[in-house]
């Protein structure tokens, strides 16, 4: 029970954090239809996360989906490193986008066979919501990869700077043994590889170079509770209009 | 080359695309990318055409006038054939000679 509220809670909280940082380019994005398109893909992260977070409330007892989100401790946060970092340009954005949505894509794929039902179940469900996202990510990718010199340098920058967080996305969690034995999931090694192959081929048709994953160190802690600086100001920025009135029935 | 799209939606399959509105992209991929979240994420859809703005042959406002006396000509609309009194009289025929 616990490996699989482990799980669930990496998930949820990846998807929670990314759809908040996704969220705040609400506005400014770099054309109209370009940010109507990705304001609601960061719907459709938090409308995962809440989905997850009903699991955990209906089936192991957990409190309720709006608790778990606006009141936990960072501590508690069971995200990696990745989803924390603050935006920096709209290259770092879709790179992002780019990297984690394939990783989250596939990972939805490996758990249409999950044991566990109700993950089987999501991931049946959002499969088509999923693939959006990342023909989205592939066809920016493209555009700016092949696009002016600055594009394509802009494009590189962010990648570089984006692996080494990209790979803590497979930081194996203190269950990862028994989620594989129980076949719940088939593990964050296997996930990885596959990540690997899926991306390596779409970031060359781009004409951007994968850095070598052997030689990077993963940003690793997030699934342990370890966070970086940047979770607390974006719980608080989060949590802001609640904590205005906590008493308050919405 | 940034430019605009022409997005036709179509509900179902089977039923007819229909022009929905425009967005702006560099290439027709990036145009449906773009389009299935301005146009599909309130309401059902099977498929979505995008046809470059520039691609589209249209007719001058200029010649708007050939259309002009065309709300006088009910003989071209359907409901100027008397069809049903044509039913009535059938059905009346019918009724009396059974």
């Amino acid at each position: 029970m616990d490996a699989i509220k482990d799980l669930i809670f990496s998930v949820a909280d990846d998807a929670l954090i990314m759809g908040h940082r996704n969220s705040e380019w609400t506005g400014l994005g770099p054309t109209l239809e370009e940010d109507i398109a990705f304001s609601s893909m960061s719907q459709d992260k938090i409308g995962h996360a809440n989905t997850l977070y009903q699991i955990l409330n209906t089936e192991f007892g957990e409190l309720d989906p709006d608790t778990l989100a606006f009141k936990r401790a960072a501590k508690d946060f069971r995200c990696c490193h990745f989803v924390e970092l603050p935006t920096q340009d709209y290259a770092f954005a879709l790179m992002r986008h780019f990297l984690f949505d394939h990783a989250e894509g596939l990972r939805y794929d490996l758990l249409r066979d999950s044991s566990y039902g109700s993950l089987a179940d999501l991931a049946r469900k959002i499969h088509g919501e999923l693939k959006y996202h990342t023909l989205h990510a592939d066809t920016w990718a493209k555009h700016l990869g092949k696009g002016t010199e600055e594009s394509a340098t802009r494009m590189q920058t962010a990648l570089n700077e984006s692996f080494p967080l990209a790979l803590g996305i497979f930081e194996p969690g203190d269950f990862e043994g028994e989620l594989m034995d129980t076949a719940v999931f088939v593990g964050e090694e296997v996930l990885k590889d596959s990540w690997l192959a899926t991306i390596q081929p779409i970031l060359e048709g781009a004409g951007l170079k994968m850095p070598d994953s052997n030689k990077v160190t993963p940003a690793f802690g997030g699934r342990k509770g370890h966070h970086t600086e940047h979770l607390e100001p974006l719980l608080k920025e989060m949590r802001e209009v609640l904590s205005s009135e906590p008493d308050a029935e919405w | 080359m940034w430019t605009t799209y022409e997005v036709f939606h179509q509900d179902k399959r089977g039923k007819q695309h229909v022009h929905v509105g425009t967005v702006r992209a560099p290439d027709p991929e990036m145009a449906l990318v773009l389009a299935k979240e301005q146009f599909a994420r309130r309401q059902t859809c099977s498929n979505l055409w995008v046809v470059k703005t520039s691609d589209v042959f249209a007719f001058s406002y200029e010649d708007e006038d050939m259309f002009a006396t065309t709300p006088e000509k009910t003989h071209r609309e359907a409901a100027a054939y008397k069809s049903r009194d044509k039913i009535e009289e059938y059905k009346k025929r019918k009724a009396t000679t059974t």
